[in-house]
């Protein structure tokens, strides 16, 4: 029982397939639903709405659209099918209405049923979406050498805009051959617009889009094209021609400067002249030797030329006065920097010279009795080492040559006896720095002038004292003194610390007063037998505060004579 | 003083406005009709604008309404109003005038409830900017509707239009609590949305009426 009732089951089950698979084949069903695609009011006057239908269902399918609206009653059905189109529902004025809502419906229907679509809703104030701008046009304009872009349209097609019901606005967007990218600029109301910022030689497109009032932007108009005016190219090559022509000179001016680089260094910067000075070789200096160099930086050429002084070291330095000589043989040491004897003119700097035998008249005519030490410490190492009855060892020092740095004139004021001869021999004395200060053999009556920086009346110059004649209190002339003055500084008698010495007299004539004058010197005037050594004066004045840090040779100077 | 009717750009805040003669002082400046036209065209421009940011700011979050086809949706329904252009066209000057002054009076009390009840909203899913936009839209409606009534006045000085539009309380139009139409008691999200919808529609409504009003009064180059 139970296997007849299944395989009637069975049986039935592929009756039922087979006649699916013949119903399927020939398809009859009702219709599929249609879709409401939407609407779109073009100048908020009108407005249309599209629909997609569905299947038809094998069977010939109608579609119809109906609607209901607030404030209207029923249903009602659209009231223009074909003007848009197929599967479309126009409305006219007199159906739109705007600020109410309409609730839209599409029925599709086939002998096997009908199918009803969702409820589309809307209002016409949000569907407005115009045409786009009609006759779009572009002009290339100049103005000035300036070139311009004109473009101009007019209003998308049926749209009222002159009534107010509508604001309409415009767009449009610039775009240059060569690149994808659009330049978009609003309009307004104006249906006109000129570019300004163009290029030459370039093709432009443009394109225009409209709005109404709040709603949708149109689609874009069709592109519309407009090439621009090249350079004009006799312009170009006019430029190319002349920088080249001017770079020419230019190079050759660049060229001639780079080969004539020193001319041209020097024109611009000159060189800077160095010092001239008189007399002066430069390239003497450069070579470098000092007695040329010195001689070149002598100013005044009169100089007598320089004797070698080395005679001078046998010269020593000899002081008489009132015929107390120096003995030659005492080893005293006797600083001199300079005896200024009457009448004697010591010219700085200048050569040594071999004193003229008048010079040595002069010389020995200074006659002191007191040695000073003043300035002049030069020379007097010089004699010094002349001194061969002073005491041989004696530290070199002793020879040390102190440069004359200054001379010292004396006036004479009596001229009668001594200065005859001082004022004529006056010489220069060589500048190697010492003076040869030499006792004159003929003792003769000179009156010579205790030349010490007591009788210094003037200083003229920077190396010249003028000394006063006469007799001053308390000083001494030097007189010439017939006994041999030793010529030595054997008359020193006595070192009193650094600067003084204390000075023998050989003849105590008169006795004198030392006298401290001034910072260099004193007069010592004490008459005393000579002793070579001084060890205690008899009579033993003041002495002389020697100058600066002078010393007192004690080698005795050989006799010059 | 008169009050003026401001600019846009002004809407924040009440302006205090600078006397405009009504008198012909000397040194005042007296704006032309066209002048009055353009300032309230503007500002009702800006206004529609507002209402509608705020509308669909509240579409986002809400379904779309019901649909209540039978069912009066606007308390402002009893305001009859030309729907298409050439009715528009058809009313005439003062009836025009005369629908422009009720719809801006029915709204301002309506506008003020929306905006206090916006701000008052403890589960505001909208910001803050969202209640400065209502209160602007309050304001802007209560300056409107003053404006469009001095330009009403000049328009009858002009002699462009007739005496027959006279002054319209607000509340011999509509029923005295505007906001009972849409719901008894405390508005809430919903009762916004509903409101907005209304507002922004009779909003375009006034804007578009105005400028049919100029462009029928003075017909120039801006029509």
């Amino acid at each position: 029982m139970t296997v007849c009732t299944r395989m009637r089951g069975h049986l039935g089950l592929a009756l039922l397939l087979l006649l699916s698979a013949a119903v399927e084949s020939n398809s009859m069903s009702p219709p599929g639903k249609p879709v409401l695609l939407g609407c779109r009011s073009p100048e908020k006057e009108t407005f249309t709405c599209w629909w997609e239908p569905g299947s038809d269902g094998g069977l010939k399918t109608t579609h119809r659209l109906f609607y209901e609206r607030e404030r209207l009653e029923g249903k009602h059905e659209c009231p223009d099918y074909r003007s848009a189109g197929r599967n479309s529902c126009f409305f006219d004025r007199d159906h739109t209405s705007i600020w109410v809502d309409y609730h839209l419906t599409v029925v599709a229907s086939n002998e096997l049923g009908n199918t009803t679509s969702d409820i589309f809703k809307m209002d016409v104030m949000e569907i407005v979406k115009p045409n786009t701008p009609e006759n779009v046009t572009l002009l290339v304009m100049k103005r000035e050498d300036n070139l311009y872009l004109h473009v101009r349209w007019e209003p998308p097609y049926n749209t009222d805009t002159k009534s107010g019901w509508v604001t309409i606005k415009y767009e449009l967007r610039v775009k240059q051959e060569k690149s994808n990218e659009w330049k978009e600029y609003t309009s307004g109301t104006e249906t006109h617009i000129n570019l300004y910022n163009i290029n030459p030689g370039t093709l432009y497109a443009v394109q225009v889009r409209c709005r109404l009032d709040h709603g949708s932007w149109s689609e874009w108009s069709n592109s519309t094209s407009v090439n621009t005016p090249d350079y004009p190219h006799n312009e170009k090559l006019f430029w190319i021609l002349v920088s080249m022509l001017s770079a020419v000179p230019f190079i050759t001016a660049m060229c001639i400067l780079v080969m004539k680089r020193k001319n041209v260094k020097q024109y611009l910067l000159p060189p800077v002249p160095g010092p001239k000075i008189r007399g002066v070789d430069v390239q003497l200096l450069k070579r470098g030797r000092s007695e040329d160099v010195i001689n070149a930086l002598i100013i005044n050429q009169s100089f007598p030329p320089m004797v070698a002084w080395k005679d001078q070291i046998e010269e020593y330095l000899i002081v008489s006065d009132d015929g107390l000589l120096l003995d030659p043989s005492s080893s005293q040491k006797r600083k001199k920097s300079l005896i200024i004897p009457a009448g004697f003119h010591l010219d700085l700097g200048i050569q040594c010279k071999e004193p003229t035998p008048v010079q040595r008249d002069l010389q020995k005519a200074e006659e002191r009795k007191n040695e000073m030490d003043n300035f002049v410490k030069a020379n007097t190492s010089l004699t010094e080492g002349n001194l061969s009855d002073m005491e041989p060892p004696q530290p070199p020092t002793q020879k040390q040559l102190f440069p004359i740095a200054s001379f010292v004139k004396t006036t004479d004021q009596s001229p009668s006896k001594h200065n005859s001869a001082a004022e004529n021999t006056v010489k220069p004395l060589a500048n190697c720095g010492y003076v040869d200060i030499q006792r004159h053999e003929n003792a003769k009556e000179v009156d010579v002038i205790e030349v010490d920086y007591s009788r210094v009346k003037e200083v003229s110059g920077d190396n010249i004292l003028i000394l006063q004649r006469g007799n001053i209190p308390g000083y001494m002339d030097i007189q010439r003194q017939k006994e041999n003055i030793p010529e030595d500084y054997s008359r020193v008698k006595e070192v009193d610390g650094d600067n003084k010495v204390l000075l023998q007299r050989q003849n105590a004539s008169t006795d004198s007063s030392c006298r401290e004058k001034g910072n260099h010197y004193t007069d010592c005037t004490n008459q005393k037998l000579r002793n070579p050594h001084v060890t205690g004066p008899s009579k033993v004045g003041v002495c002389t505060e020697l100058i600066g840090s002078g010393y007192v040779d004690t080698i005795p100077a050989p006799p010059l004579m | 003083c008169i009050r003026t009717v401001t600019q846009p750009a002004s809407l924040f805040m009440r302006v205090g406005t600078a006397p405009i003669c009504a008198y012909g002082q000397a040194g005042c400046h007296v704006p032309s009709l066209a002048d009055l036209f353009d300032r309230v065209i503007q500002q009702s421009s800006r206004m529609h604008g507002i209402s509608s940011d705020l509308h669909s700011e509240f579409e986002q979050y809400f379904l779309p309404s019901k649909n209540l086809i039978g069912k009066r949706k606007c308390h402002t329904y009893g305001i009859l109003t030309p729907d298409d252009k050439e009715n528009a066209q058809r009313l005439g000057r003062e009836q025009l005038t005369e629908v422009i002054l009720r719809l801006l009076g029915a709204w301002g009390d309506p506008l003020s409830q929306l905006y206090r009840s916006m701000s008052q909203d403890q589960n505001q899913d909208f910001n803050h900017y969202s209640s400065n936009k209502a209160l602007e839209i309050s304001d802007m409606v209560h300056e409107l509707r003053d404006g469009v009534s001095k330009m009403a006045d000049k328009m009858k000085l002009l002699g462009v239009l007739g005496n027959t539009v006279g002054y319209i309380s607000p509340e011999g139009l509509v029923p005295s609590s505007a906001i009972s139409f849409y719901k008894r008691g405390e508005l809430n999200s919903m009762d916004h949305h509903d409101l907005l919808y209304c507002f922004r529609r009779d909003s375009n409504k006034v804007k578009n009426y105005l400028r049919i009003l100029k462009c029928t009064t003075l017909p120039g180059l801006d029509c």
